[in-house]
C-alpha cells in the first residue's frame, strides 16, 4: 500500500485565526449558523450546472482538474480538464471506483475533503501514483456544503518506483504510464497551494453567490406573493409609508379609491388625503403618533380623493416594526365607508321619523281620548256629588269603582305619552333644589284616597335635617306616586305601605327614597325585566293585572336621567321595597362655575336675596319663571349666579343670586335689577351680604369651601325667615 | 245673589252636558259654544262672568279666540280658564301668557277645577262647599 499523504497547507491548522477567517470568510456571515438548510436548498447550493463554468475555467487556467464533491467526497458532475495518467490509471478502475474521483484507490472517503471540511481548510493529498490532489471546503457559517478537489498533478518529479507500482496495482502498462507522466509537467507544492489558497476563495465566493440568488429568489417569491395577494385586493387601499408618513408603496385598490396612480403619489406625504381643516387640527401627525405607541390606530372621518371629492373611510394604521424601539414606516388599510356610513345615518333616520310618527300618534290617541273620558269623569263625579239626587250605598261604591278605573286611564294616557317621548330622546328633566320630606308628605296626602279603599296604611319615614335633593319635583311626584300606587294595586287589603327618605349609605353624594310594601312579592328572576318596557311579571292575580305596565320603565328613564338610578329588593310573599336615589344638592357645586381664582380676585362675595311680593298667578307677567328670566338679564354670566329655585314649587317668592364682587359691583347689580324688576304692583325687597374670603395662606380649596358654607348658611337663615314671616 | 254666568266652550257636546250639569249643581248659570267662531259671538251676547276654554276648536285655536276676547272692551277682563287636552308643557306659559287666569288639563280634578273657577270669579272659597263636594 502507498501510505497516503496529509498536510495542510500551512502546517499549522491549529491557528484559531486562520479557521475563524475560513469559517467566517465574509464577517457577518455567522448569522447563516442559525439559519438550517432544506435538501433542496443545500442541492440547489452545489448546483453542478451552475458550478460547471466556474469549475471549467479554473481547470483551463490552472492547468488542473477540477470537480464538485459533496461533504462525502462523492463526484457531483463531471471532472473538469482531467490529467492524462489519471485517465489513462482510471479507465481500469471500472466498476470499482472509489468514492473521491481523484483517489485512485481506497480508503473512502477522500482523506483530503474529510481533513479540509474538518478542519475548514485547504488540505493536501496524494494518491497511490504520486498525483497530488488538495480539496476545498465549502461552507457557509458552520455549514458544512461539499468540497471542490483539484489536482491530478504531480507537486514533484515522479519517481519511477513508485509509479511500476501503480501500474502493477492497476495493471497499467508501466512504459506507458511512464510515458504519459514525463509529458505531465510537475507543480510545485508552493503552486498547488497558491492554486488551492485562490480555488478556496473562488469557491466560498461562488458559493455566497448562490447562497444570495436563493435568498433572493425566495425573497422575490415572497414578494410577488405579497404582491399578488396585495393587488388582488380592489376593495380595500392599502400602501405603505416610510417613518414620516410619505407613501412608499400604493396597491391597486388605493389608485381607485384615491385616484393617485401609483407613480404619482409615491414619496407624497399621506396627509394629501386629509381635510384641511384635519391636517390643521393636526390629524395624520396625531394618527401616525398613535399608532406608534398603541401599535395600531383605527380612525373613521372624510378623506380626499385626487379629484378633491371626499368619501368617509375607515383607516386602520399599523407601524411595520424593525427593531424594538424603532420602526421603519406604517401600513395603511383604508376601506370606503361612506355607503356603510350612509346607510346607518339613513337608518336612524327612518328610526327618528317612525318614532316621531309614533310620537305624533299617540300624542293624537291622548288627545282624543281625553275628551271623552273628561265627559264620563264630570258625569261620575255629577253623580257622585248628588247632582242628580242621592245615592244609595251600593250605587255609590258602583260609581266609585266607575271613578277609580277612570283615573287608571287618564294615567295610562299619560304614561303612554311618556314612553313615546322617551323613545324620541324628547321626555326632559329640570332639575330643582328641593326638599325631599315635603315632596313625601306631599305625594302621600294624594295616595291618601287609594289607599283607604283597600284599608292599607301609609307610613312615611324620612331623616331629621335631611339636604335638599338635586331633582326635577314635578318628575320625582310622579315616580314616587307610580311606586306608591303599585304599592297598593299588589298589597292585599290591610297592609302597609312605608315611603323611606335619607342620605345613600353607599354615596354620600345622593338621598335614596324607598317605598315598601307588604304585597305578593316578586320573584328574583323577574326582579330585573320589572322595570322593562311592558314587564308585567306573570305571577300577578289577573285582578292586580292592571295598567299598561309602563310606569316603572318611565319611572327608570324619568331616575337615570336626574343622574339617580332605580332598583327592587323583594321576597316573595313577604312584599317588595323599591328604591332610587337623587343627587344631593350642592352650592359648592353650582358655585363651582365661577368660583375661580381670577373671578374672587378682590377677595370677596356678594350674595343678593331677592324677595318678591307674594305672586298672584292672576298676573301672568309675574310668573316666577319671568320673573327669573328678568334677574338672569341683570347679572354678568360667568362671574355671577342666579341660583335654582331653592323652595318648593307653591313658594317661589325668594331668588338669590352670588356675585363674584365686592359691596359697590353688588350695588349695580341692585341697581340693574330694580330697573327691570320693579313695576306700580311690584316691589322687590333685595339683600347684601358681602362676605370676605379668608387670608391667603390657606388653602384655595379651603377657602371657597369656607365661604360656601357661609352662603349656605345664609341661604338658609334667609328661608327660615321668610317662613316665620308667612 | 246675582247667578254668575259662564260660558263653556267645547266641541265635544258630552263634555258640555257633564260639565254644565256640575256648573249648575254649583249655582252658575251655564251658555255654550262648539267653535271658535260662535264662541266670540255668544261672548259678546252674553257677556260671562267666566270663560271655559278649550284650545283645539274647530274653526280657529283657543288661543285665537282668547287674543280676540281681549281685544273686546266687554271681555277685556273677564277671566279665562283653558281646559284643554294638550300638554300643559307646552301649553300651559302660553295660555298664560295669552291672558287666561289658569289651565287645566283633560280631565281635571272636579274639585281644584271648582275651586279655580271660585277663586276666578272672586268668590271667597266657603269651608262649607269644599265639604259639600
Amino acid at each position: 500500500m502507498i501510505p497516503q499523504e496529509k498536510r495542510t497547507l500551512d502546517g499549522n491548522r491549529h491557528d484559531p485565526r486562520i479557521e475563524e477567517s475560513y469559517s467566517d470568510p465574509a464577517g457577518g456571515m455567522n448569522r447563516i449558523a442559525k439559519v438550517d438548510f432544506s435538501r433542496e436548498e443545500r442541492s440547489e447550493l452545489l448546483n453542478v450546472k451552475a458550478w460547471s463554468p466556474m469549475l471549467e475555467t479554473y481547470g483551463l487556467t490552472m492547468k488542473v482538474a477540477v470537480a464538485l464533491t459533496d461533504v462525502q467526497g462523492t463526484l457531483l458532475g463531471k471532472v473538469h480538464c482531467p490529467q492524462p495518467i489519471w485517465t489513462f490509471v482510471r479507465s481500469t478502475l471500472v466498476g470499482k471506483e472509489t468514492g473521491c474521483p481523484f483517489c485512485l484507490s481506497p480508503p473512502s472517503p477522500c482523506a483530503a475533503v474529510m481533513n479540509a471540511l474538518r478542519t475548514a481548510m485547504p488540505a493536501i493529498a496524494r494518491d497511490r501514483a504520486g498525483l497530488a490532489h488538495v480539496a476545498i471546503p465549502l461552507s457557509l457559517g458552520k455549514h458544512r456544503l461539499g468540497a471542490i478537489i483539484a489536482g491530478q498533478v504531480f507537486d514533484q518529479y515522479p519517481e519511477s518506483l513508485l509509479l511500476e507500482r501503480a501500474a502493477k496495482t492497476f495493471g497499467v502498462s508501466a512504459q506507458l504510464l511512464w510515458r504519459l507522466a514525463s509529458k505531465q509537467r510537475p507543480i510545485s507544492r508552493s503552486a498547488l497551494q497558491q492554486a488551492g489558497d485562490l480555488l478556496c476563495a473562488l469557491g466560498q465566493a461562488f458559493i455566497r453567490q448562490r447562497y444570495g440568488a436563493i435568498l433572493e429568489t425566495q425573497m422575490a417569491r415572497t414578494n410577488l406573493r405579497f404582491r399578488l395577494l396585495v393587488e388582488g385586493v380592489t376593495d380595500y387601499a392599502l400602501f405603505t409609508t416610510d417613518h414620516l408618513g410619505r407613501v412608499t408603496s400604493w396597491n391597486v385598490g388605493a389608485e381607485r379609491m384615491l385616484g393617485y396612480p401609483e407613480a404619482d403619489i409615491l414619496g407624497q406625504h399621506f396627509s394629501r388625503m386629509f381635510t384641511s381643516e384635519d391636517i390643521q387640527n393636526g390629524a395624520p401627525e396625531k394618527q401616525l403618533g398613535n399608532a406608534s405607541r398603541e401599535g395600531r390606530t383605527e380612525d373613521e372621518g372624510w378623506r380626499l380623493r385626487r379629484n378633491q371629492t371626499q368619501f368617509w373611510a375607515n383607516v386602520i394604521i399599523t407601524p411595520l416594526a424593525e427593531e424594538a424601539n424603532s420602526h421603519r414606516g406604517f401600513a395603511v388599510v383604508m376601506q370606503n365607508a361612506t355607503d356603510r356610513r350612509e346607510a346607518a345615518i339613513e337608518l336612524e333616520t327612518v328610526r327618528q321619523e317612525r318614532m316621531n310618527l309614533q310620537e305624533q300618534f299617540l300624542s293624537h290617541v291622548s288627545h282624543e281620548l281625553r275628551t271623552p273620558l273628561t265627559a264620563i269623569y264630570f258625569f261620575i263625579t255629577n253623580l257622585l256629588e248628588g247632582v242628580a239626587g242621592d245615592l244609595t250605598s251600593s250605587q255609590r261604591e258602583n260609581l266609585e269603582f266607575s271613578l277609580e278605573n277612570v283615573k287608571q286611564l287618564k294615567d295610562m294616557v299619560s304614561d303612554l305619552l311618556d314612553v313615546s317621548r322617551i323613545e324620541t330622546l324628547k321626555l326632559t328633566v329640570e332639575p330643582q333644589c328641593m326638599s325631599v320630606p315635603s315632596l313625601i308628605a306631599e305625594v302621600l296626602r294624594t295616595c291618601l284616597a287609594n289607599a283607604r279603599l283597600k284599608n292599607i296604611s301609609l307610613v312615611a319615614d324620612t331623616t331629621e335635617g335631611l339636604p335638599s335633593a338635586w331633582a326635577d319635583r314635578a318628575r320625582m311626584r310622579q315616580v314616587l306616586v307610580n311606586l306608591i300606587d303599585n304599592g297598593i294595586r299588589f298589597t292585599p287589603d290591610n297592609g302597609t305601605i312605608t315611603v323611606q327618605g335619607g342620605v345613600f349609605a353607599e354615596d354620600s353624594g345622593f338621598l335614596y327614597l324607598s317605598v315598601t310594601d307588604t304585597g305578593c312579592g316578586i320573584r328574583p328572576e323577574d326582579h330585573p325585566m320589572v322595570f322593562d318596557r311592558l314587564a308585567q311579571v306573570k305571577t300577578l292575580t289577573e285582578s292586580s293585572r292592571k295598567g299598561l305596565g309602563l310606569g316603572l320603565f318611565i319611572s327608570k328613564e324619568l331616575i337615570s336621567q336626574q343622574g339617580g338610578r332605580i332598583w327592587v329588593e323583594s321576597q316573595v310573599g313577604r312584599g317588595s321595597t323599591f328604591y332610587f336615589t337623587v343627587p344631593i344638592f350642592s352650592l359648592a357645586k353650582v358655585c363651582g362655575s365661577i368660583f375661580t381664582p381670577a373671578n374672587l380676585a378682590a377677595g370677596c362675595v356678594t350674595l343678593l336675596s331677592i324677595d318678591v311680593p307674594t305672586i298672584d298667578s292672576s298676573i301672568p307677567a309675574q310668573d316666577p319663571t319671568g320673573i327669573r328670566k328678568v334677574l338672569e338679564r341683570c347679572i354678568l354670566h360667568g362671574q355671577d349666579l342666579l341660583l335654582p329655585p331653592m323652595t318648593d314649587a307653591d313658594m317661589i317668592e325668594t331668588f338669590f343670586i352670588i356675585a363674584c364682587a365686592d359691596r359697590f359691583g353688588a350695588e349695580a347689580i341692585t341697581k340693574r335689577l330694580r330697573r327691570d324688576l320693579d313695576s306700580p304692583n311690584l316691589k322687590a325687597a333685595i339683600f347684601i351680604t358681602t362676605l370676605q374670603l379668608s387670608v391667603n395662606d390657606q388653602p384655595w380649596e379651603e377657602r371657597i369651601a369656607e365661604v360656601t358654607t357661609q352662603i349656605d348658611k345664609l341661604v338658609q337663615k334667609h328661608l327660615v325667615e321668610r317662613e316665620i314671616l308667612k | 245673589m246675582i247667578t254668575k254666568k259662564i260660558l263653556i266652550v267645547d266641541d265635544d257636546e258630552y263634555l258640555l252636558l257633564g260639565l254644565a250639569a256640575k256648573l249648575k249643581a254649583s249655582g252658575y248659570a251655564v251658555v255654550s259654544a262648539v267653535d271658535a267662531v260662535a264662541a266670540v259671538a255668544v261672548a259678546r251676547r252674553e257677556v260671562p262672568d267666566l270663560i271655559i276654554l278649550d284650545l283645539g276648536l274647530p274653526a280657529g285655536d283657543g288661543l285665537l279666540v282668547l287674543e280676540r276676547l281681549r281685544a273686546l272692551t266687554d271681555l277685556v277682563a273677564t277671566p279665562v280658564i283653558v281646559l284643554s287636552a294638550r300638554d300643559p308643557a307646552n301649553n300651559e306659559q302660553r295660555a298664560l301668557k295669552a291672558g287666561a287666569v289658569a289651565f287645566f288639563q283633560k280631565p281635571p280634578d272636579s274639585r281644584e277645577f271648582l275651586t279655580a273657577i271660585r277663586r276666578a270669579l272672586g268668590e271667597e272659597v266657603a269651608l262649607s262647599q269644599f265639604l259639600r263636594t
